[in-house]
């Protein structure tokens, strides 16, 4: 690496967080700690019914049996599940409000900040936000044009109430409760998540957008969403994440479970930006998710694309179960770390019907002193005849002293499936740098547009309101380290 | 009988068990495999198989009354008969043979990676009871056939080879195995190639169905060296190739090919390991199986690339076609960078013969099976032209055509 290359490396690793800031609300909490008293406690808050909290405690009974999944290329010090709070909530929201202007007036300025004005949404992008604060939902807007169409769009709270069927009968249906241990530890104290059905053939109108934040200190967040997509319907949701700034690590374990039915089909967006950790390495979010879906009915389609920019750890696995025939799974994810972020993150596609599709376009970028890991599994079961799988993996690496791997599962027992692998991993090409510059773009403005470039095939996958911001964070993530 | 047991009650028989060291050291291996933290489930080397068969076995070694020959029919050519993993020493101005010795066993046996995660590495260092090394002295050209002969049933063989290729030398060694009893060989090769040394080695693996072979090799390449490594496997028994390679000084290079052509039963695991730890290395790892029936194989690759190894290359491909419904294969081509300047791409596909060009040979007038045997001989025609001694080139054609002769 050149010297030019290392001073701008050097003025622009210091752009610090921009989102960090504290809200300073008081809070509702149970004692620190995860016992069976907790898990009531925060029942009894949701005012969930006999059944739910039974099945929490059944999860906690399992996840107390459980160890972590110690096989990611990741290394942190262990978490002490006794000293995380499990629940908070601002005071005086167990009662919602109505409408916007009965929130919290110091909320709405938060996400103000955040660069989400509910207000201005409204009219403008056309987007229902179900805004997450600390666990549980502010504001749910455009419900009314939704429920015409027979949408439900709620947090998972008001789903417990209202549609206690569809809750039973779909929750912990493709993540079970005892699959792994941050799963399990989900199942048993999430707080809030959003909850989505949309009703056979209907497509719905407009993208449905959620917020996540997390605000209080030492607060795990335990997120929980439920998707079902009812035959021949289509919906597209989108997820976006930034937290504030912290010393301690926090923990975050979110489950999302997508069910697609036949001939339906569900787009899945996220844009994570959790708070990284500073430049050396201090604080930052610990990301454990668990995001599976399933494609149940014939000809379903469930596609996921993520750009991962923050977080401390990243330990995220969006897969397909491909279980109707016919039925696609797509996965287009971008990684960036910077500094002393790790992540482990990747996918897995399980072929189990007949003619059953899947893509993978994964894009990593390791910059400062950062691990980056593709790890994916694809498996083809006996009877999935014909499927086909095509995976592309490729990684940039931006400074010496930062890490990119590439570890595929490749399972073949179907002679008659086509499965196909590539990657490649390389730095920053030094003739299209050149050539760049030569048109006059300065060092880092070139760097900024190969990376772009690079990440491309996956932007593009992104809706429309997502794309300005997904690409806005992609250039921020850079502007930091790319000389 | 538990693996303590074993190893106590055959003591006499096994290498170095006076060497105080080398004794801690196994009781610390013999502790690896009692403890319940043994991991058994993710461990690479245990797919597909039970690790309990080979950890219970019935120890038997004999020290056979044939002797090992050792030939010179022509110049820079020798032939070695090895009988049950031992040869006799020999000495020449251009190769030395001799037996190894205790301060050979440290080599590769001890590295800590290893020892949590290849057990049948551990299980030969620890029942250690043949092998010998050779030596190739400064600037010689030599060419050496091995012949692997086990003369008795149920021998278990765990048997260690060192290698050194001397500054400036070249050799082309090639293996055979041939084992028709109910036995089993373990084999560790260890190789050492100094600067500007060359080594071509080719393996070929023929064993019958209830014989098992386990070869595992470890090279480290020197300064401008290059270790070139094929492996041919028609074997019906269980046949296990892990090698692992390290480029330690800048310019050395590394090629790890195999291909394997499994029917019935039959299980193959396979696995390369380049680790480049010097600048301007090259790396290379291909593997091909052909899988009927209901076999199962498993490749797992791995290039890794230290924060030190600037302009590196690696390359790694898997191909696998499956021919039958019951048959499955697994591949885990993986990549862990640290530097960034380097290329490094993987490559892996598995599926059925091409539809496409089935139906093109067929519309000329060929029958299915006819056109199937042209195109999986097309698959892999690339590793076998490459092969530049006729006599090797002719055995192996030979085993092919028996493969395909079962195609149907």
């Amino acid at each position: 690496m050149n010297s030019e290359t290392l001073n701008t490396l050097n003025t622009y690793t210091k752009n610090k967080y921009k989102y960090g800031f504290v809200t300073e609300i008081d809070d509702e909490k149970p004692k620190k700690g995860l016992n069976e008293d907790t898990i009531k406690f925060i029942s009894l808050k949701k005012n969930e019914p006999d059944w739910m909290l039974e099945w929490r405690l059944k999860a906690y009974s399992k996840w107390k049996k459980m160890k972590e999944p110690k096989w990611a290329n990741l290394s942190f010090p262990e978490i002490d599940y006794q000293d995380i709070y499990y629940y908070s909530a601002p005071k005086g929201f167990e009662k919602k409000p109505k409408d916007l202007s009965e929130v919290d007036p110091k909320l709405i300025e938060t996400y103000n900040k955040l660069g989400i004005p509910l207000e201005e949404q409204k009219v403008l992008a056309g987007v229902a936000v179900d805004v997450v604060f600390d666990s549980v939902s502010v504001a749910t807007t455009y419900k009314g044009e939704l429920e015409k169409l027979g949408i439900i769009f709620c947090s998972i709270g008001e789903a417990i109430q209202k549609y206690p069927d569809l809750i039973k009968k779909y929750l912990g249906s493709v993540i079970p409760p005892g699959d792994h241990s941050f799963s399990a530890l989900n199942s048993a104290v999430f707080t809030d998540g959003s909850f989505v059905y949309i009703p056979e053939g209907v497509k719905c109108p407009m993208e449905l957008s959620t917020y996540f934040r997390i605000n209080a200190e030492n607060t795990g967040q335990f997120e929980r969403t439920l998707i079902i997509a009812d035959k021949g319907s289509y919906v597209s949701y989108l997820e976006g994440c930034t937290a504030p700034k912290r010393d301690d690590n926090q923990l975050h374990a979110a489950n999302v479970e997508l069910i697609a039915l036949e001939d339906a089909e569900i787009k899945y967006s996220t844009v994570q930006n959790w708070y990284p950790g500073d430049e050396d390495g201090k604080g930052g979010i610990y990301n454990f998710v668990t995001k599976r879906g399933l494609c149940a009915g014939k000809n379903s389609k469930i596609s996921w694309t993520q750009v991962e920019t923050g977080s401390a750890i990243t330990w995220k696995y969006p897969s397909c179960i491909l279980k109707g025939d016919n039925s696609i799974g797509e996965f287009y994810s971008v990684a960036i770390t910077n500094n002393f972020q790790q992540a482990d993150t990747g996918t897995k596609m399980s072929h189990i019907g007949k003619n059953t599709k899947s893509k993978i376009i994964s894009k990593g970028i390791s910059l400062g002193k950062s691990q980056n890991t593709y790890r994916g599994e694809v498996s083809f079961l006996r009877k999935a005849d014909k499927a086909r799988n095509y995976t592309q993996c490729d990684s940039l690496l931006v400074g010496n002293q930062c890490g990119a791997h590439t570890v595929p599962y490749i399972d073949s027992k179907n002679n008659t499936a086509v499965i196909e692998h590539e990657a490649s991993t390389s730095k920053i090409n030094e003739d299209q740098l050149y050539y760049c510059r030569q048109r006059g773009l300065s060092h880092e403005e070139a760097v900024s547009l190969i990376v772009n470039g690079f990440c491309k095939q996956v932007l593009q996958e992104l809706p429309m309101e997502f794309a300005v911001e997904a690409q806005k964070l992609v250039s921020i993530s850079l502007e930091g380290s790319v000389g | 009988m538990n693996i303590q047991d074993n190893y106590i009650k055959n003591k006499k028989n096994i290498f170095f068990s006076e060497n105080k060291d080398i004794e801690t050291y196994r009781e610390k291996l013999i502790n690896v495999f009692e403890s319940d933290r043994l991991d058994k489930k993710n461990n690479e080397s245990l797919k597909n198989i039970n690790l309990k068969n080979f950890i219970d076995f019935n120890y038997k070694y004999l020290i056979s009354e044939e002797t090992s020959v050792i030939n010179n029919n022509q110049e820079n050519s020798y032939s070695i008969v090895s009988v049950n993993g031992q040869c006799s020493s020999f000495k020449d101005d251009k190769i030395e043979i001799t037996k190894i010795l205790d301060e050979d066993y440290n080599d590769f046996s001890k590295n800590d990676t290893i020892e949590n995660n290849d057990h049948f590495v551990n299980l030969n260092s620890l029942f250690l009871n043949s092998g010998f090394k050779i030596v190739i002295k400064k600037n010689n050209n030599i060419k050496i056939k091995i012949s692997n002969i086990i003369t008795d049933d149920d021998l278990t063989i765990f048997q260690k080879n060192n290698y050194i290729c001397e500054e400036g030398s070249s050799l082309n060694l090639i293996e055979e195995y041939e084992n028709k009893n109910n036995s089993t060989l373990n084999l560790l090769n260890v190789i050492k190639l100094e600067k500007n040394s060359q080594l071509k080695h080719f393996l070929i693996q023929d064993n019958s169905s209830n014989h098992n072979l386990i070869i595992t090799s470890h090279s480290t390449c020197k300064k401008d060296s290059n270790y070139t490594q094929k492996v041919y496997n028609f074997s019906e028994g269980y046949v296990r190739n892990f090698h692992y390679s390290e480029l330690i000084e800048a310019n050395s290079e590394a090629d790890l090919q195999g291909i394997f052509f499994l029917k019935d039963n039959n299980t193959s695991n396979n696995k390369t390991f380049v680790k480049h730890l010097a600048e301007d290395c090259k790396s290379n790892q291909v593997y091909k199986g052909i899988l009927k029936d209901r076999s199962k194989a498993t490749y797992f690759s791995n290039t890794h690339v230290d924060q030190v190894a600037k302009k590196t290359e690696g390359y790694q491909l898997s191909k696998g076609i499956l021919l039958s419904d019951n048959a499955s294969y697994f591949s885990k081509p993986e990549l862990k960078i640290y530097a960034d300047d380097v290329k490094c791409s993987h490559g892996s596909t598995i599926g059925p013969i091409d539809e496409n060009a089935i139906f093109y040979l067929r519309s000329r007038g060929m029958s299915r099976i006819a056109a199937t045997k042209i195109l999986i001989s097309s698959f892999i025609n690339e590793e076998l032209s490459s092969i530049d001694n006729e006599q090797m080139s002719e055995i192996i054609q030979k085993k092919l055509v028996r493969y395909l002769s079962k195609v149907k």
